[in-house]
């Protein structure tokens, strides 16, 4: 589980007059369930790009769990990345050619950490997001059942932090709505750290806090409590 | 990461099999000049390997050469009779046996000889026995026709227009065992019978010393006084004691007992109106002048595999280029960018060895049809096999495709996640 601080970030593109992203400060707690929404181009992606570390910053703080990643060389971003953040995005980003069980394990194969115990978590993940056979080609495979298996990679190294990147935006309602319940369900079930960046009001809206970007900055901070100081 | 491999390879694999066979090609092209090149000079070289010492009357070292070792047909200037009857007699000569051309039949050379070189030559026959006749032959391994069949001799070659000799008709006695050589395609008959069709008597019956020094072909009218005249007798037995008035020849082949007989006999019939050479020296000549042309080709080989291998470059890069994506997920899926660069070398260096042990092969095949071709016309066996030095070669081209190899990687290796998968 962890903890996400963020302090004096600015991120600038050459050419843009305006910050892409600014934030002055912001926290998000170990095991809450953040949404992050806003119009396209309100800097929701390059938000994404910063806390995964995909991209380097050269003004500000990242720290999770008090671990600034800012300092990390690109190497050292990826490890940490692939060890302690689970990415889902609105594309697949699935390899046809391989099975649904191979495709959760690719990276952490690549990255040397398939384990027994992780090959054994994988069958067990791809059980929990409701498919039966691991075996089938991913290119046989419905959108929403790719998803699942996306989201099955994601959480294979049981990561402290969830982050899903429109997770439903390229999924008709009924599968969206399924592939919704089943992130929050799993955050809550392996006790991760859950952001989701989504314009679906109905997944946002069952999250516990919502943050609002509006052109690079915070432009709202609410929770189903009320406002945040 | 070879299931990644191997799962993508399959999903591109007309565009992979292009590429393994561009490169097999291109691999083929150099490796057959190369096999090709060490078939001729190893075919030849045993070819002569057999002609120790070979004399004739004085012009191109290499014509005679060419004429007794190979076999090719060109008119060569007569020596006196008197150098083999010399020979004979030299105590430091094993054997020496006078040969001499200028007939064919259906596209086969007929060689005048002694008995000495048809038992010499091979060291054996197959079947048969060897012309103990004027109208008698010996036919090499190559030759196909049955024992017992007629050869009827022409004059030149088919393609040259030559005429049919009517004064006689050889019949085949035997048949040597292959050598290998030029010789494995030649009619061995008995050169007293080339020299009574061609008017050429032994000088007891002729003219004192007119035929020395002259082609053979203009020599025939300075004879006079044979009862046979113009009618050679097929049962005539052999006389092959030479003597001094023996009609001239272009070249005769002699076994010397030791090597430095060798030398001294080359030694002393280099001078005057003769000359002696051991082919295997003209040879190497011959291959200083090879060996430039080989260079070229090889040249020219490496320059098809330098475009291949460019193509191949710009090919891989714009591959890269459109799988961007693909290597960002990866990377953000948390791949490290040294499984990245890993899977990207590997799979290009692995179509590429694919194709250069392709090239291998189907140069390997290429040198052998060329190799069989050419002993089919020649009658020269051509040894192609693979030497010690191509292991270097297959060395290099895989060096060269682990270089290459390595750009599209860093190409891959250096990009940024974030910017491919905005893109």
């Amino acid at each position: 589980m962890l903890a996400l601080d963020i302090e004096n970030l600015t991120v600038t593109f050459p050419g843009l007059a305006s910050p892409a992203l600014a934030i002055g400060r912001l926290s998000i707690d170990a095991g809450s369930r953040v949404a992050i929404t806003g119009a396209s181009g309100s800097g929701k992606s390059t938000f994404v790009n910063i806390v995964t570390g995909l991209e380097r910053i050269r003004e500000g703080r990242i720290r999770w769990n008090g671990k600034d990643i800012t300092t990390l060389s690109e190497s050292r971003r990826d490890r940490f990345r692939a060890a302690n953040i689970g990415l889902v995005m609105q594309e697949f980003h699935l390899f046809p050619g391989l099975s649904a069980l191979e495709n959760v394990l690719l990276p952490a194969r690549l990255a040397g950490a398939a384990t027994a115990a992780v090959i054994e978590r994988a069958h067990s993940l791809l059980n929990t997001v409701g498919l039966s056979r691991p075996g089938q080609k991913i290119e046989t495979m419905s959108r929403g059942e790719m998803q699942r298996v996306a989201i099955g990679r994601a959480l294979l190294r049981k990561p402290g932090v969830i982050i899903a990147d429109e997770p439903t935006a390229s999924l008709d309602a009924e599968s969206g709505e399924a592939v919704g319940d089943l992130i929050l369900d799993l955050a809550i079930a392996e006790g991760s750290t859950l952001i989701v960046v989504s314009h679906d009001q109905r997944l946002a809206g069952r999250l516990d806090r919502r943050i609002t970007f509006r052109s690079g900055r915070i432009s709202d901070d609410s929770t189903a409590a009320g406002e945040v100081a | 990461m070879i299931r990644f491999i191997l799962a993508d390879l399959r999903r591109l694999w007309t565009g992979s099999l292009v590429v393994v066979l561009l490169v097999a090609l291109a691999t083929a092209l150099g490796v057959s000049v190369v096999l090709q090149e060490r078939a001729l000079r190893l075919g030849s070289a045993r070819a002569a390997d057999r002609f120790d010492l070979v004399i004739g009357a004085g012009g191109s070292e290499t014509q005679l050469v060419l004429s007794s070792v190979f076999l090719q047909p060109s008119p060569l200037p007569l020596m006196s009779g008197e150098v083999l009857a010399r020979l004979t007699a030299d105590p430091r000569v094993d054997w020496a046996a006078p040969i001499g051309f200028g007939d064919s039949f259906s596209g086969y050379p007929i060689v005048g000889t002694t008995t000495m070189l048809a038992q010499n030559l091979a060291g054996g026959l197959t079947e048969g026995k060897i012309f103990a006749r004027e109208g008698e032959a010996v036919i090499g391994s190559a030759v196909n026709l049955p024992l017992g069949g007629e050869i009827k001799p022409m004059h030149g070659s088919l393609e040259e227009g030559g005429e049919t000799h009517t004064e006689l008709v050889y019949h085949i006695a035997g048949r040597l065992r292959p050598t290998g050589t030029a010789w494995d395609r030649a009619v061995l008959v008995p050169i007293q019978a080339v020299w009574h069709i061609h008017g050429m008597e032994a000088e007891e019956h002729a003219e004192e010393g007119a035929d020395a020094g002259h082609e053979h072909q203009e020599a025939g009218a300075d004879h006079d006084g044979h009862e046979h005249h113009g009618e050679p007798d097929p049962d005539a037995a052999l006389n092959e004691t030479w003597t001094v008035d023996a009609p001239g020849l272009p070249a005769i082949l002699v076994k010397p007992k030791t090597i430095a007989d060798a030398y001294k006999l080359r030694q002393e019939y280099r001078s005057g109106n003769t000359v002696a050479v051991f082919p295997g020296e003209v040879l190497t000549n011959l291959y200083a002048t090879l060996g430039d042309a080989k260079q070229i080709l090889v040249a020219v080989a490496s320059g098809a595999q330098l475009l291949v291998a460019a193509s191949l470059v710009l090919v891989t890069v714009i591959h890269i280029g459109q799988r961007r994506r693909q290597i960002g997920a990866l990377r953000a899926f948390g791949a490290p960018r040294g499984a990245i660069f890993g899977i990207v070398w590997l799979e290009f260096f692995f179509l590429v060895a694919v194709g250069i042990g392709l090239g291998f092969a189907l140069g390997y095949v290429a040198a052998l049809t060329l190799s069989g071709l050419f002993s089919q016309t020649s009658g020269i066996a051509m040894p192609v096999g693979f030497a010690r030095d191509d292991a270097g070669l297959a060395g290099i081209l895989l060096a060269f495709a682990a270089i290459l190899a390595a750009l599209p990687a860093l190409l891959a290796y250096r990009q940024s996640p974030a910017q491919a998968l905005r893109a």
